[in-house]
């Protein structure tokens, strides 16, 4: 199997789009082929893109969007196939054209992610997510992923002694990280005592899906991102020393979240981490830095003990002592996670692996974790019931 | 004549199953048979949500987890004010949610006084 890295990365800021969502996908494919140095047209050598979207068809009524964007990009020939796999469609994609270049079948692979969620209103996209759900045991009952993660939240408040002001300082870190990221959707820091014990505290952060409150929730954002992924045999044809993608793993869960036999666990993630680190041949204290799939607080919190960083029921201790701080001993979502950078589907298992390019790049500027050699990244889909899990590491100097 | 939710009885090796499954998680069976689910379960976990998706027409719903005495644990919605996990609860079969032209059926937990 040959060896696969990543040497180009793009990312458009998250938040509201302004552009039609074909436009948005070429915003960050263009950069992503600008830091590699490849230059569209007669000769381009990218022989396969990968495009993730998980409403492209339903929300922006788009289908053969890879096709589009071949053409858009000045890329034909290229193999072209867009991916649905929910929230983690983007991992996924990455997967595909990792496959596809360590098979032989490509030396060169373009992935864009890209969601346009704000062109509807916000209880059409709450429905359009739920879609993910089990239709009989789950949607139909009006169930979301913000009440499934509500019940999740208070089982493991109860098991493990959770408090809501741990959940919310996951997101106060969060947003911190974010005013460091100019890609960021948010840009802004909330006062833990504003958003938890103050008096008007539920005015300004009242509940979602309780015990969740609105800072515990990632926000709706529109945004793309883009990788260029080549074999290291070729690698030195591009501008940048490639990062390597190390280790690549991914499991499946039920479909009815009732039905998991440990209610607070996260299984998918549990084994999705397993196999990328074998892959890898390495351990959780190899990692240093983490994006983790934090579309809900407890996510967070509850990955970080699945992947092996803290040991279960310990991850809210973690967060209280900053051990997930930039500067502690595993720095969490140093992007700003999906909390504050956003989460446009999409496009955020391929948003990770650029934060963790850049990290390994050294050109994550104020949010840089110095010396960080080795990255995880876990994208999440559904809940949890399809995760995919990404090692990256930087090469010898 | 009421309406019953039900449990689906893999005809080979007696696994229960909700949602339904076309193959049986413990043995691989392909057949089975509904049995209908018991009127009581405990509460395992619940929410009240207020960002509802399209199509409900209310400020807030509550959902909760809730498990039969069979062992199968199943959501639904939940009627009961003053929720705690661990609560004996009865569970009916209502709308659950209005569809065009079509409503839902699905079960509806209530607190048992």
């Amino acid at each position: 199997m040959r060896e696969v890295g990543i040497v180009g990365v793009g990312h458009t800021k998250f938040g509201k789009s302004g552009v039609p969502f074909g436009h948005l996908l070429s915003l960050a494919a263009v950069e992503a082929l600008d830091d590699a140095g490849i230059i569209p047209g007669e000769g381009h050598g990218v022989d396969q893109v990968i495009v993730a979207s998980m409403g492209a068809g339903m929300i922006n009524r788009q289908h053969g969007v890879a096709s589009a964007l071949v053409d858009s990009l000045n890329l034909r020939p290229a193999m072209a196939e867009t991916v649905e796999n929910g929230p983690a469609s983007g991992a996924s994609a990455v997967k595909l054209a990792f496959m596809a270049i360590a098979s032989g079948m490509a030396d060169v692979a373009l992935v864009v992610g890209g969601e346009m969620m704000r062109v509807v209103s916000g209880w059409e996209a709450t429905d359009f997510v739920a879609t993910m759900l089990h239709p009989e045991a789950e949607y139909n009952y009006g169930l979301t992923l913000p009440a499934l993660a509500g019940m999740f939240t208070r089982l493991c408040m109860e098991k493990y002694g959770i408090a809501e002001t741990d959940l919310a300082r996951v997101a106060v870190k969060n947003h911190a990280n974010a005013m460091h990221n100019p890609v960021a959707h948010i840009q802004l820091v909330p006062d833990l005592a504003a958003i938890t014990t103050d008096e008007d505290a539920l005015i300004i952060n009242p509940y979602v899906a309780e015990p969740l409150h609105v800072y515990d929730v990632c926000p709706v954002s529109d945004g793309s991102a883009a990788l260029v992924l080549c074999a290291l045999d070729i690698a030195a044809r591009f501008k940048h020393k490639p990062i390597k993608i190390a280790g690549i793993g991914q499991a499946t869960d039920t479909h009815a979240v009732a039905e998991r036999a440990v209610p607070t666990d996260l299984l998918a993630v549990r084994l999705a981490a397993a196999k990328a680190y074998a892959m890898a041949g390495l351990q959780p204290e190899d990692v240093d830095v983490a994006e983790l799939h934090d579309a809900f607080a407890i996510l967070e919190i509850v990955e970080a003990e699945e992947v092996g960083f803290f040991p279960r029921g310990q991850g809210h201790l973690a967060v209280r002592s900053g051990a997930t701080e930039i500067g502690g001993k595993i720095p969490i979502n140093t992007s700003g996670g999906l909390k504050a950078k956003g989460h446009p589907l999409g496009a955020t298992g391929v948003s990770q692996l650029v934060e963790l390019t850049r990290q390994l790049r050294g050109e994550a500027g104020g949010r840089q974790v110095v010396g960080a050699k080795t990255g995880l990244a876990v994208n999440f889909g559904g809940f949890g019931n399809n995760v995919v899990a990404t090692i990256l590491t930087k090469g010898e100097e | 004549m009421p309406i019953e939710m039900s449990a689906y009885k893999c005809t080979n090796c007696g696994q229960l199953h909700h949602p339904a499954h076309f193959v049986c998680v413990k043995c691989g069976g392909r057949e089975f048979e509904p049995i209908p689910l018991d009127e009581e379960a405990t509460l395992v976990t619940y929410t009240r949500v207020y960002n509802l998706p399209e199509g409900y027409m209310k400020p807030f719903i509550s959902f909760g987890i809730a498990r039969f005495n069979n062992g199968l644990c199943i959501a639904g919605q939940l009627e009961t004010e003053h929720p705690a996990a661990g609560m004996k609860l009865r569970a009916t079969v209502g709308t659950v949610k209005e569809g065009i032209g079509q409503d839902y059926l699905g079960l509806i937990f209530h607190a048992i006084d």
